[in-house]
């Protein structure tokens, strides 16, 4: 009963489109005021403790060494190196599009940021060149949506803070289907661009590509210090994250001088500014997972679904389709702090294993951001290509697909993303 | 006087994330640099002690996200569902934009509340009947945070301070949407540097930045209803004018301001 009155009041106070972490706030307050005797002091002491831990800390500066490189000539130097590898396939540029996505998407840490920064460059390129519009929409908005799988990702630090799986064994297992879905995208790129016969580039000398690869390095340089950081036992990811900052700062202005130190307050403001929100949605999310404690329904929930009977494949099924439909209304940030804690109790009662479980919510996030009504990268490309949404979600349609074929591989073979971990012996062998 | 409480609050957060970084960086460099057996150099290193850096980067960027939560408020930078409200008249969405500001204004208003009583009993009331010199009794002196021995009342005053912001914000944001039906809008998908972005044509500025996406509200004067499109742009918008919109003037230069082109 309880449970039902607050997931109940959740969804209205959501549904009137006051922000999502005030909502949550509210639900809490509203509850224990009127239906508990808890004392509401206890929600005070709640929110110092919420985010005061070294592991949230991450996240802020993922946000600023991201904004330090969400730059249009980091952009353009992805693009560069992208195409001069695979231009020369079918859909040259498409493919190059796919790659160059990839790569900015990991260092930006944003989705929306790498539609409009690589789609803003390349999408006018492509039209040039004789693809159609269409096309280039639907490789770039899928494509930028590669960024919160390839660590480092922001949503999988998300992940790690509610149920307290490590950062360093989900960035390393967002590696392989990181690559997969990008080869996967590929595919389809170049096989609709090969049935359709769509324009190639001239093929790349060796030393056009190495210097292409030169120029690009610094940018990648970040990915680099954070895995290789973290792998080594050098850093903790919260360290890792600072000194890629640091990184990203220094390339920024010293190498790429894309921006002067003039502009550093700004980058340092709107980062703060960004995080803020994260950290404030956590804070509450944090509140609403203490009231979810207190009243027993993560236990409840996990008992009732055991007690239907649905095995591991059935309740990875409804986990999909519950995660599928929370991305029609949410960000991913917001629905992966409301719904972990209650799936992740589920899935380990079921012994599913809890890097590959946040593997498998950070590819449905991946998704939600593609269609509509809530896909801020749907709406990000629409305003760079000029596209109505529905035009828009058509032209997705073939990397939509190819995505949620991929969405059930990832589901249902955990091998795919815990092998690698495993064999750096971040996961325990099974 | 706003204006003053405006850059006090940017400078803040910008200034605490920038040195955040740094400690952070600093504490790791020297980590692995009194590594390094060069003979003076080691030695007063080893002499320096980093273990409060992890502690002071947590309150540092406690103190950000609470003040930040405000700046946000101002940029509207927080996301919400509105999947449902877009949809409805704008009399309906009006209500309803209003009545989730106000909640917002009472949310932050209580936490601000419990905070303040929370830090008042846990060592405030202490410390200040102490500076001045009142009869203390058997008042708490308050703990302290484990590594830099400050008073957590201190760093626990982020919460009262930081809230009564937010709410302040919210009120201030919900006075200016009823004036002029007008919400600070955030562009999640703002890039730095991409000149190949074609500019877009007189009248369709906001069409492009208009970020339909669900998540934010859209506000009244930009949904395009024959009613609203008559009403002028109200006296002194200028001052109101927020962070993002202040952005995307810088985007297109002084002239257009969002939505006002239309005929």
């Amino acid at each position: 009963m309880n449970t039902a009155i607050i997931f109940a009041l959740l969804v209205v106070l959501m549904l009137t489109g006051m922000p999502i972490s005030i909502s949550l706030g509210l639900t809490v307050l509203s509850f224990l005021f009127f239906l508990t005797s808890v004392p509401i002091e206890s929600v005070a002491l709640k929110l110092f403790t919420g985010i005061e831990k070294f592991e949230i800390m991450a996240i802020p500066f993922f946000i600023l060494a991201g904004n330090f490189l969400t730059h249009g000539g980091v952009a353009k130097r992805m693009i560069r190196f992208a195409t001069s590898m695979v231009g020369h396939f079918h859909g040259g540029l498409g493919l190059g599009g796919v790659l160059a996505c990839a790569l900015f998407a990991a260092v930006s840490g944003s989705s929306p940021a790498t539609v409009v920064a690589i789609g803003s460059i390349l999408l006018p390129a492509m039209v040039k060149a004789g693809f159609p519009k269409r096309f280039g929409a639907g490789v770039l908005t899928t494509s930028g949506a590669l960024g919160i799988l390839i660590p480092p990702s922001i949503v999988m630090v998300m992940y790690s803070v509610s149920t307290n799986t490590s950062v360093g064994a989900l960035f390393m297992a967002g590696v392989i289907p990181g690559i997969v879905l990008a080869t996967m995208l590929g595919i389809t790129t170049w096989y609709r661009a090969r049935s359709n016969n769509y324009p190639r580039l001239p093929k790349a000398t060796w030393a056009e590509r190495f210097k292409a690869f030169r120029e690009s390095v610094w940018g990648l340089l970040l990915i680099v210090i954070v895995m290789g950081g973290i792998y080594s036992g050098m850093f903790t990811p919260t360290e890792a994250a600072a000194v890629s900052a640091v990184w990203a700062f220094i390339a920024a202005v010293f190498i790429y001088k894309d921006l002067s130190l003039k502009d550093v307050p700004r980058v340092l403001l709107s980062s703060a500014n960004m995080s803020a929100m994260l950290l404030y949605i956590i804070t509450n999310a944090v509140l609403f997972s203490f009231l979810m404690t207190h009243e027993n329904i993560p236990q409840a929930m996990a008992d009732a679904m055991l007690g239907t009977g649905v095995g591991l494949i059935g309740f990875l099924l409804i986990a999909n389709l519950l995660l599928l439909a929370a991305g029609n209304f949410m960000e991913p940030s917001s629905i992966v702090l409301i719904l972990a804690p209650i799936l992740f109790p589920i899935a380990m009662k079921l012994g599913i294993d809890p890097v590959h479980f946040g593997i498998l919510m950070v590819v449905n996030m991946e998704v939600g951001m593609c269609h509509p009504p809530v896909g801020l990268n749907l709406y990000v490309a629409s305003g760079i290509t000029k596209m109505g949404i529905t035009e828009l979600t058509i032209a997705t349609w073939p990397w939509l697909l190819t995505m949620l074929v991929f969405l059930v591989l990832v589901t249902y073979w955990p091998t795919l993303s815990l092998w690698l971990p495993q064999q750096l012996g971040m996961v325990a062998l099974k | 006087m706003l204006k003053v409480l405006d850059h006090l609050e940017e400078w803040l957060i910008t200034f605490l994330m920038g040195a955040a970084t740094l400690i952070i960086f600093a504490a790791v460099v020297h980590r692995y640099a009194s590594g390094f057996a060069i003979p003076v150099l080691q030695d007063w290193l080893l002499g320096l002690r980093f273990g409060w850096a992890q502690e002071l980067c947590i309150i540092m960027f406690v103190w950000m996200a609470k003040f930040g939560a405000a700046y946000g408020v101002r940029t509207g930078i927080h996301v919400g569902v509105d999947v449902m409200i877009n949809r409805l008249s704008s009399g309906k969405r009006a209500k309803l934009i209003t009545f989730g500001l106000l909640a917002g204004a009472t949310f932050t208003g209580i936490v601000g509340a419990l905070g303040a009583t929370f830090v008042w009993e846990n060592g405030a009331h202490y410390a200040f009947f102490h500076f001045f010199g009142l009869a203390t009794g058997d008042l708490p002196e308050g703990p302290t945070t484990p590594d830099l021995e400050v008073s957590t009342w201190i760093v626990y005053s982020a919460v009262p301070l930081g809230s009564s912001l937010m709410c302040f914000r919210f009120l201030q944001v919900a006075w200016s949407f009823i004036r002029t039906g007008e919400l600070p809008h955030h562009d999640h998908g703002h890039v730095e540097g991409v000149e190949e972005v074609q500019l877009p044509l007189p009248g369709e500025e906001d069409e492009i930045y208009r970020m339909e996406d669900g998540l934010h509200p859209r506000d009244l004067r930009r949904r395009p209803d024959r009613r609203m499109e008559n009403v002028g742009p109200p006296a002194g918008e200028a001052e109101r004018r927020s962070g993002a919109d202040r952005r995307k003037e810088d985007l297109f230069g002084a002239a257009s301001t969002h939505g006002d082109t239309q005929p």
